[in-house]
């Protein structure tokens, strides 16, 4: 082998037959590359090996199941993304950047009206223009679809009415935009128009025609499209709160803002398949609702994902704009693309709800939280989306990081006639969390004490379980809180800062990917799979369906398949872009990618790990046990000088079968409740935060700068550090959007009026605070070599962190988002009413004076402390539920001990006159229940 | 765009050829007489890197650099800039060589998603040429009109003082990124370099 390949055929050195034909040469060709650019084998890196199988990198939080396969090689390691050439050089390809030959241009009708019956559409005098060559109205698309299968209430096209402005009426492809564009004004369509609803408080209420129909499950005539009532714990314990707060919340809608509009290319193939290019985060969905409304099976749809420009949760629905091109395609015979303009992006929405919340809580005598009331009413728009989903999670992702005494939620979705809402980073959860965060700092400012020690001392510790039954593995809450504080000086500026200047805290807890696939039983079918092959070159091919939306997702797999085969990461090539090769999966949402899919991956590599060790063991004579795998060579454990290298062991596996091929896949053990919802934010691991913000107010004009953040995450183990300091990071500049000076801004007539970038206020360079992004590693015992999710949780925090630093330099508490100059002002304004001030440069700025119970949470923190290292390092396994905190004995079930402690998901009859604004739904009854009263 | 009524178009602007140099080369392309910059860039010049995010000169993504300044090619007509030297994302490696803020951007983390990214090297690109000393306050100034929705701009700052210290000499500039790997121990290396007993 040492000379070299010979390959036939070449272009070089052939020769010529006396006939005149031409022979192929045999061409020297290098031989199979092991990879890499380094000539020597580098010693293992130790400072990536952890201390428990003998390298030199800590571990303060405990070993891992996964620490056998470490080598060195990448995990741990700050690098680039692996398709980050690509996006420099600007060859990465995104969905307006597909240019097929013989395309034309599709362009979509949309409503002009609220909310309209569609009587008629006369397509005739489109259809007449020269250079149309498709129409497609709502009669091609009479099928329903929709992300999640319990609510598919999406056509492709209207097909009996508009339910906002901007949904979509009917499309055409023509042979330039011109002409396409020429040709909506062509359509000719009979309307009836309808009352519309915006108001989510008037969407509780029964009206004439809901904007959907939900036959027997339609709750009254209303708009409610779900609602949601939880109880758990003893109510009792809020009876006489020692402490209390109260805030009514009013957060207005806010958008993904990614940079690439939406975009799609279709193209049926000659062979009679439709090939999809389309910047999806979840190209599964639409590979299966394409199915569903084109009537075609799945095998015959290619979806191509292309590079996405920004995803954030608003690009993995399936999208109408997808069924249209297709549908164009298919009766074009020509691939059709269809690019947004940026209002249109606006206009398909997806993005945060926009939500009334209410929250109360209130905790004991010994700063101990009784109990946590939410209510929180949510506008999701015409469709259902996520909503479902959404509506769970409002509520349910609140429990924790905290041991509660009693959780209590009423939530509800309403349609109203305004473009969609849906998921995004931080799907659900930001919103209660940031009026939570705030609540917990109100409630610390009346009992006197400083609101991390009242956190820190109502912590879940590690190996726990929450009030809802959620199952918490590692937990690096309390170093998160340890962390900032320390970094931001807090216990030198909290309420000590001059008038203006504000420090404030805020915490965060998200999961690390769904526990349950929305499509197939979990039973039956793993959540994430990846396969993997290695041919004769050594490189390693891994295919998988992660949907790379920027976060790096195919870095990180790359990246512990490199780890474990101890290859350098170059010759790891990750194909996720293609339905036809890559195996099904679920997708970029809840942030599961890290989690699922580089299990599956790590997998798939340890059985070509296996069967690379035992073709070493066959030439080597050394049993596997005592083989090192590392930097392209396997050699004997106690004389590093007996070894073969990769490439060897690797064809001496491939003598029998050609190819190494493996395939990993991974499943989210049994977990959770039995009651209704116990489904929703369950995940095999958390993520948790805690960020401190520094802010500037201007009393003077009520404007807001954030100068510094201090930002903990808690994210298992970082693959990848600079991935992971770039969420931290973008996440803050998300968050701070949201709480600063995002708002989709609709009228008094309903009409959003801000759907352009220029009046949606994205924070730019100069609105951005250093940000001092902190890693916490809990070593999560189920997660990829620790690791847990970095990307959405990172957002939580930010929000109520900025409104209690606010809160902190002026002395008012501010509940509408987002805090706007005006907003503020007004704040301002009301409280130099109500102190009788004249100037607000004379405000009082808040002041703090340690009270009794200070003491108490402080050496009730310690004990918890010493108590959460034993449980995260597994040297204490006793169960831990919530309610321990409250003297409840762990090993009995808390129903068998409390009387009173509830788990209920319906209220009871003499619950229902005091719910809150959202809890008003359950005042309602389902059709079903309802015979004879309409 | 909505309505029963036909209305006519405005009549189709006749086509003209334009011409410009297009990161070092000459083009001559057919295009309207009223196209944009953008729209002839992408469609007619194929320099599909100039990305289209807004069409209201807000996001920065489709910024160019013309004879030497940055500028947004949705905001300009191709009329305007007829005879010019355009360089876009695509211009500024030089074969295989990225350049110095190319390569620093994938370093530090400057582009996550990839969208925002050929405007911001473009801003970038502009401002060092005049510029290598950069504080991040002249780096903020320059990039002000690019939004970016991932990063949150901090690892861009870092990206652009990377490449400066590169364009001061400072450091080394970025090996070529696709040249061929040469690897003497194609087969790994036989020699381990490291005394016996050291792994474990």
């Amino acid at each position: 082998m040492s000379g070299g390949y010979r390959q036939q055929p070449g272009a070089s050195g052939g020769t010529t037959r006396k006939d005149g034909k031409r022979v192929a040469g045999k061409q020297a060709f290098p031989p199979p590359g092991s990879g890499g650019s380094r000539p020597k084998m580098s010693t293992r890196d130790l400072d990536f090996i952890p201390e428990s199988v003998g390298g030199k990198e800590p571990q303060p939080a405990g070993s891992h199941i996964h620490d056998r396969v470490r080598t060195g090689t990448s995990v741990g390691k700050e690098m680039p993304l692996v398709d980050s050439n690509a996006k420099v050089t600007g060859q990465a390809w995104y969905g307006d950047d597909v240019r097929l030959p013989n395309e034309v241009i599709g362009k979509i009708l949309r409503s002009p009206h609220h909310y309209a019956k569609i009587k008629s559409i006369d397509t005739s005098r489109v259809e007449a223009l020269p250079g149309v060559l498709a129409v497609a109205t709502g009669a091609d698309s009479p099928h329903r679809f929709g992300v999640l299968p319990v609510t598919k209430d999406e056509h492709a096209m209207a097909v009996e009415k508009v339910r906002h402005v901007g949904d979509l009426v009917a499309c055409v492809a023509a042979i330039d935009e011109a002409t396409a564009l020429e040709a909506l004004n062509l359509f000719d369509v009979e309307w009836e128009v309808l009352e519309p609803v915006f108001d989510p408080k008037k969407g509780l209420e029964d009206a004439d025609e809901p904007i959907h129909w939900r036959g027997k499950y339609h709750l009254a005539k209303t708009n409610v499209q779900k609602r949601v009532f939880q109880e758990f714990g003893d109510r009792s314990l809020v009876e006489k709160p020692h402490a209390a707060s109260h805030g009514k919340w009013n957060m207005a809608g806010v958008h993904h803002g990614f940079t690439e509009p939406h975009a799609v290319v279709a193209h049926w193939d000659p062979n009679g398949r439709l090939q999809l290019y389309t910047p999806q985060q979840v190209p599964h969905y639409t590979h299966r609702a394409l199915s569903t409304v084109l009537e075609v099976p799945m095998h015959q749809i290619n979806v191509i994902r292309t590079f996405v420009g920004g995803g954030f949760g608003g690009k993995s629905d399936p999208f109408p704009h997808e069924m249209c091109a297709a549908i164009l395609s298919r009766k074009s015979g020509r691939p059709v693309r269809i690019t947004f303009d940026r209002e249109e992006v606006y206009w398909i929405n997806r993005g945060r709800h926009p939500s009334h919340i209410e929250v109360k809580m209130t905790a004991d005598e010994d700063a101990r939280i009784s109990g946590f009331d939410i209510d929180a009413l949510i506008d999701g728009g015409g469709f259902a989306s996520f909503g479902h989903v959404t509506s769970y999670y409002n509520g349910v992702l609140a429990t924790a990081p905290y041991e509660l005494g009693s959780f209590h939620y009423t939530g509800a979705r309403v349609w109203t006639n305004k473009p969609a809402s849906g998921a995004m980073r931080g799907h659900g959860a930001v919103n209660t969390r940031c009026a939570v965060e705030v609540g917990l700092d109100e409630m610390a400012e009346t009992m006197k004490v400083d609101p991390i020690d009242l956190r820190l001392a109502n912590l879940l510790p590690p190996h726990s379980r929450t009030i809802s039954g959620f199952r918490i593995t590692s937990n690096g809450m309390r170093e998160a809180l340890e962390k900032v504080r320390e970094g931001s000086n807090w216990d030198d500026k909290f309420r000590q800062l001059p008038l203006g200047k504000g420090i404030g805290i805020g915490c965060g807890f998200f999961i690390s990917g769904s526990g349950l696939p929305i499509h197939w039983d979990p039973n039956r079918f793993p959540h994430a799979t990846v396969h993997m092959q290695v041919d004769m070159d050594g490189g390693v091919t891994v295919h998988t369906g992660a949907a790379d939306i920027g976060q790096g997702s195919t870095t990180a797999v790359a990246q512990v398949v490199s780890e474990v085969l101890a290859l350098p990461i170059e010759m790891i090539h990750v194909r996720s872009h293609e339905s036809d090769t890559s195996p099904v999966d679920l997708g970029s949402y809840s942030s599961r990618v890290t989690f699922m899919n580089a299990n599956a991956a790590i997998r798939a590599a340890l059985e070509i790990r296996e069967q690379l060790l035992n073709a070493a063991w066959e030439i080597l004579g050394y049993h596997p046990n005592n083989l090192v795998l590392n930097d392209r060579r396997i050699y004997y454990k106690h004389d590093p000088a007996i070894g073969v290298s990769y490439l060897k062991a690797l064809h001496k596996a491939q003598e029998d079968k050609g190819a190494l091929i493996a395939s990993g896949a991974y499943r989210s053990p049994p977990m959770g409740g039995v009651h209704k919802g116990a489904a929703a934010g369950l995940a095999p691991a958390y993520s948790f935060s805690a960020y401190v913000a520094e802010v500037d107010v201007d009393v003077e004009t009520g404007l807001i700068k954030c100068t510094n953040v201090w930002a903990a995450h808690d994210c298992g183990k970082a693959l990848n550090p600079l991935a992971v300091k770039g969420q931290i990071i973008g996440s803050c500049h998300m968050g701070l959007g949201q709480v600063l000076s995002e708002k989709m801004v609709y009228g008094r007539t309903g009409h959003l009026q801000n759907p352009n970038l220029l009046d949606y206020k994205i924070p730019s360079v100069y609105e951005m605070p250093h940000v001092e992004p902190i890693i916490i590693e809990s070593c999560d015992p189920e997660g990829p070599f620790g690791a847990k999710e970095a990307g959405e949780g990172p957002l939580l925090p930010i929000l109520p962190a900025v409104v209690n630093a606010v809160y902190d330099a002026i002395g008012i508490r501010l509940r509408d988002l987002p805090l706007t100059p005006d907003v503020v002002f007004k704040g301002i304004e009301k409280a130099l009413k109500a102190s009788e001030h004249e100037d607000p440069t004379d405000l009082p700025s808040p002041r703090l004076t340690h009270g009794a119970l200070q003491p108490t949470l402080v050496a009730r923190a310690q004990e918890h402390k010493i108590r959460d290292k034993a449980r995260q390092r597994t040297e204490d396994t006793s169960p831990y539920v919530n309610g321990v905190l409250f003297g409840f004995d762990p090993t009995i079930p808390l129903e068998d001990q409390v009387e009173g402690w509830r788990t209920a998901t319906e209220p009871d009859p003499e619950q229902l006159a005091e719910l809150g604004l959202a809890g008003r739904a359950w005042l309602k009854k389902e059709q079903r229940h309802m015979e004879g009263e309409n | 765009m909505v309505g029963s009524e036909h209305i006519e178009m405005i009549p189709a602007p006749e086509n003209k050829i334009w011409s410009a140099e297009v990161n070092g080369t000459p083009v001559e392309v057919l295009a309207p007489s009223n196209a944009v910059l953008l729209d002839v860039l992408r469609d007619k010049v194929g320099t599909l890197g100039v990305k289209r995010g807004c069409d209201l000169g807000t996001c920065g993504c489709c910024t160019v650099m013309v004879d030497g300044a940055p500028r947004l090619s949705c905001l300009c007509l191709a009329g305007q800039v007829e005879g010019a030297s355009i360089i876009t994302v695509e211009g500024l490696a030089d074969g295989a060589h990225l350049a110095p803020i190319q390569a620093c951007f994938a370093e530090y983390g400057g582009s996550q998603c990839g969208f925002c990214t050929p405007g911001f090297l473009i801003s970038a690109q502009a401002l060092l040429n005049e510029n290598d000393t950069p504080t991040d306050q002249d780096i903020a100034c320059a990039i002000d009109g690019n939004l970016c929705r991932c990063t949150g701009y901090q690892q861009i700052i870092e990206s652009i003082q990377g490449a400066a210290a590169i364009h001061r000499g400072e450091v080394a500039g970025p090996a070529p990124a696709s040249d061929p790997h040469p690897d003497p121990h194609p087969e790994g290396p036989d020699e381990p370099n490291m005394p016996p007993g050291h792994a474990r």
